[in-house]
């Protein structure tokens, strides 16, 4: 018999917006200085409020964080400093008690080296099955054909191993071994895990690093037909023995290789739509559709049961693995002034400064992330505009402490500033003092009330999650302009990249008949006719349409 | 659950098991309704053997332990007869102490027994009656159960000729709101007697409702709601006046923090229905209004104003928190007002509904407290109806109520608005 999910809904995840968050950084609730599992459960009615309906949180299992958590030591205890197995526990019944599902991370690429395998594989004998749950080889010359991807910090994929005399795989920073999937026992292992959270309740697995799965001589080891076998596995093992479960790719790759993580409908239920993100920010740096409308055309068709996991800013950088090198050059030019914000192949920075604090693009932005076809992720503290730090080095710049209220370490935690796990950010125009939970919900005016309504309005509509897209081509082409529909529903949206008001012509004869009622504050505007429909919208200004058949 | 009683006995209950398909149930839920349920019983039984028979029907009979010899009046009712299905529910020392509305304590746990009874004897029709009916008329079973039994009817309930000054708070606010939410002109929604669809029983009986404490005093509201949205085909029959021995004597505003409460709390479960229903439409209507009208009541006109003015004096703040400034004003002018000038416009009262459904939702006070605060601006929108109305033919009346309806029809975008988009019209203090 299968167990059953927090969600009564198989496609939950169609309509789900995702809040991601570290539990790190959410709130200290031991005082201790660093986040942890009593103080996200503190704040959930937070989450709650905010109207997300899905948590994605960051690894907290033991580890020695030398990767923020994804170096992963042991895969089945929490790591002391977030609080006990039995604190998770709480916190996710506490989260499906207010109807939120929760997404976990399986980092199944690779360990730490400190995990007991990678301990117990170095001594093993070569060739022995301890040995093989690890990349191991006598030449660092194999697999010359993959890229390197930390390029800022690694010089090659394989590392030296003195104790074991050997080389070892490693995609990501060297102290992250590759686990060999060729090794039956390693998907034993690995499926053990996935047993151990999904029959506890979780509701979903993000698969780290998942197109790294498995290593071939003469390739990019990069999306390989072996490691959509292995997922497949990992698919069948979850539909045989869990209901309503999710699966999410993270697969930074092209649109055509991303699409193969559905498989046919047997593979990942969702996968980032990597390419898109950087494209909004070109778009609206460029006041020009063009970008998006491109993305857009290139992205393949998904299985009815898939969905796009959509994003503006995560815990990452702003990846620019995924557009070509001019792109890659105007994106620097366009967002990195200090040459300190640019990390590996990307820019290191939150959404606020990203979009020079401007409140009217970061409103667009949004709109537009809401609007497209996906499911959207807000990265905690996004919908504040909090700030970032990029003189803390690697990505810890964009993980600083939430920002609660102006009270000493932003409300974060009681502890001493010099003992939190990284300085809140302090800044004139993003610090705890100006930006912070406790006076955006005293002010009606402010982003996290927007934030707020525009969740809430969105959550109304399953035609976002759910509906087919429509791209309507404007001869002005700083407008995007696109339908959405499903079932009964049928909703226009239009948004103005430019900085300065925009006039819009839109063929919507199709809809003759139809009066268009503008969704954020229901108001009717004329109806359409046959002829052209005129739109003028403000700066960044944007709409979204309800075309409905009204009363004569 | 128990069973127990006349069709206890083993021989019975094999004769009930082997005919397990019942076509109708008829169920009542009793709690210390000695006065009434024996004669009940008795009209309900006569009607059976009347409409059907020689179908299976029986009488279910839910008691939350009465202590005044509810039970022996039935059973001496029945006479014996294996017709009768004695069931059990719990009455929890708080439902006694917090009594519902509709003066059953413990009344959603009584009404599941009874649904799922009909739901195990597989019924093509179940009907559910109130106890302290005083005169129920035989044809009235027969009007509400054929349209389920024979015209694929989900839910149909019955509208009771009344007085418009009577049940005003149903004709003024719960029937014109829920009109407008759902779209459906049905006008007792929150009527404790209907009629349901084995497939209504089966969607109801599936949510979890059940168990909160909101759906012991709202549960009719929201069958009804859930009946209305959820694709049912829906009915409504007219009947002559109700005579009851209803002995309900909740005071006002814990009538209106029960009522409104679960409107508004229900509003928030349902906002992807509402949302998207513009208009209304007429609700199938079995059979003819009869003519005899009650006669219209008393009504004390001036101590109804009395206790708005005395409202406006001391919920000024309450009511400041949820009304937007030109709101708060015209209560104010009214408050000010003669007798004779008394009249509350249809688009501020329901507007007004409106504002504090929005109240109730963003939570900007108690939500009891907020709620008890309407009760001034019911009585004042009351004593304008009646002042509107007391000359009126009940045509009149019900033309007035018609137009009012269509008020809180075509209010509904500002409540649409103001739900999507809140702080533009909520006043917000702010925290130093």
């Amino acid at each position: 018999m299968r167990l059953t999910s927090s969600a009564a809904d198989p496609l939950w995840y169609k309509d789900a917006i995702i809040y991601e968050l570290h539990v790190r950084s959410f709130f200290d609730g031991n005082g201790d200085g660093i986040g942890d599992f009593q103080g996200l459960l503190q704040h959930l009615d937070y989450i709650q409020d905010l109207g997300v309906t899905c948590l994605w949180l960051l690894p907290f299992f033991a580890s020695p964080l030398r990767d923020d958590g994804y170096d992963v030591a042991d895969f089945r205890r929490i790591h002391p400093d977030y609080g006990t197995l039995e604190d998770f526990q709480t916190f996710l019944a506490a989260a499906h008690d207010r109807g939120m599902q929760v997404v976990i991370e399986l980092t199944l690429n690779h360990t730490s080296d400190r995990h007991a395998w990678f301990q117990r594989a170095r001594g093993a004998p070569p060739g022995s099955a301890e040995r093989d749950y690890y990349v191991w080889s006598d030449t660092d010359q194999k697999f010359k054909g993959a890229r390197v991807i930390f390029v800022d910090t690694e010089p090659s994929n394989w590392s030296w191993d003195a104790e074991a005399g050997a080389y070892y795989w490693h995609r990501f920073f060297s102290h992250q071994p590759d686990l060999n999937y060729d090794n039956p026992r390693v998907l034993e292992e690995i499926l053990g895990v996935l047993d151990f959270w999904l029959s506890m309740g979780v509701d979903g697995l993000r698969l780290d690093a998942v197109p790294y799965l498995v290593e071939r001589e003469g390739t990019s080891c990069e999306n390989l037909p072996e490691t959509h076998a292995v997922i497949r596995s990992i698919r069948r093992h979850i539909d045989a023995h869990y209901a309503n479960r999710m699966l999410l790719a993270e697969a930074n790759q092209v649109p055509a290789d991303v699409r193969a993580y559905f498989g046919d409908g047997d593979e990942c239920h969702m996968a980032y739509h990597f390419p898109l993100m950087p494209r909004l920010f070109m778009a609206i740096h460029l006041e020009d559709s063009t970008p998006i409308m491109e993305v857009l055309a290139q992205t393949p068709s998904i299985p009815d049961v898939c969905q796009w996991a959509l994003f503006l800013r995560n815990h990452d950088e702003l990846t620019l693995e995924m557009v070509t090198d001019e792109e890659r050059d105007y994106m620097y030019l366009a967002y990195t002034a200090d040459p300190e914000a640019r990390l590996n192949l990307g820019i290191r920075r939150r959404l606020a400064p990203l979009l020079g604090n401007d409140r009217r693009r970061i409103e667009l932005m949004t709109a537009l992330l809401f609007s497209l076809p996906g499911t959207p992720i807000i990265y905690y503290g996004d919908e504040l505009g909090m700030g970032d730090n990029i003189q803390l080095g690697d990505r810890h710049g964009v993980r600083t402490p939430m920002q609660w209220s102006d009270d000493r370490s932003g409300g974060f935690s009681t502890a001493p500033p010099e003992q939190l796990y990284s300085p809140v950010i302090t800044d004139p125009v993003y610090g705890y003092q100006s930006v912070n939970v406790a006076s955006q919900q005293d002010d009606p005016a402010s982003l996290l009330r927007w934030m707020k309504n525009m969740v809430g309005l969105r959550n109304l509509f399953r035609v976002f999650g759910r509906g087919s897209i429509e791209l309507l081509r404007p001869k002005n082409g700083k407008v995007i302009a696109h339908v959405r529909r499903f079932e009964e529903d049928v909703i226009l949206c239009v948004a103005n990249l430019s900085r300065l008001a925009q006039p819009v012509e839109l063929d919507l004869s199709v809809f003759a008949g139809l009066t268009p009622i503008e969704m954020l504050g229901y108001t009717a505007f004329p109806t359409i006719a046959n002829s052209p429909y005129f739109l003028t919208l403000g700066p960044y200004g944007f709409y979204w349409f309800e075309l409905q058949q009204r009363e004569p | 659950m128990a069973s127990t009683g006349s069709s206890s006995s083993s021989a019975n209950r094999e004769r009930d098991q082997a005919a397990s398909d019942s076509d109708l149930v008829v169920g009542i839920a009793t709690y210390n309704h000695a006065r009434t349920a024996g004669r009940l019983v008795e009209t309900i039984r006569a009607a059976l053997t009347q409409i059907a028979p020689s179908s299976r029907a029986r009488i279910l009979v839910a008691d939350g332990g009465s202590k005044d010899g509810t039970r022996e009046w039935i059973r001496e009712a029945a006479s014996g007869d294996g017709d009768l299905v004695e069931l059990s529910y719990a009455v929890q020392p708080g439902d006694v102490l917090d009594v519902p509305y509709h003066g059953l304590p413990g009344r959603a746990r009584a009404l599941r027994v009874l649904l799922r009874e009909a739901q195990a004897r597989k019924a093509r029709a179940c009907l559910v009656l109130d106890a302290f009916a005083t005169a129920v008329e035989p044809d009235w079973i027969a009007r509400l159960s054929d349209p389920i039994r024979d015209q694929d009817v989900d839910f149909i309930v019955p509208s009771y000729s009344r007085h418009p000054f009577e049940g005003a708070l149903v004709h003024g606010a719960v029937y014109p709101m829920f009109r407008a939410l759902y779209g459906a002109r049905l006008r007792s929604p929150m009527g404790s007697e209907f009629a349901c669809s084995p497939r209504l029983i089966e969607a109801v009986l599936s949510d979890p409702i059940w168990e909160s404490e909101s759906g012991q005093a709202g549960i009719d509201l929201w069958m009804a709601a859930t009946a209305v949205s959820g694709g049912f085909r829906i009915a409504q029959v007219p009947f002559g006046p109700k005579v009851t021995d209803e002995r309900n004597e909740l005071d006002l505003s814990t009538t209106i923090v029960q009522v409104f409460g679960f409107l508004f709390s229900d509003m928030e479960r349902r906002v992807q229905v509402w949302h998207r229903i513009r208009g209304s439409r007429l609700v199938t209507r079995f059979g003819e209004a009869p003519q005899d009208v009650p006669g219209q009541p008393e009504v004390d006109v001036e101590r109804l104003a009395e206790s708005f003015r005395l409202g406006c004096r001391e919920l000024q703040g309450v009511w400041t928190e949820v009304l937007p400034p030109l709101a708060t004003l015209q209560w104010r002018r009214l408050a000010a007002a003669r007798l004779e000038e008394f009249r509350v416009e249809d688009v501020l009262w329901a507007r007004t509904v409106y504002d504090f459904a929005m109240g109730h939702r963003l939570r900007v006070i108690a939500r009891d407290h907020l709620l008890r605060s309407l009760a001034p601006l019911y009585l004042a929108w009351l004593a304008s109806f009646v002042l509107e109305l007391r000359h009126a033919t009940p045509e009149a009346a019900e033309e007035r109520i018609e137009r009012l309806c269509l008020a809180f029809e075509a209010e509904k975008p500002y409540l649409i608005s103001m739900w999507r988009w809140p702080e533009r019209f909520r006043p917000v203090k702010i925290r130093r």
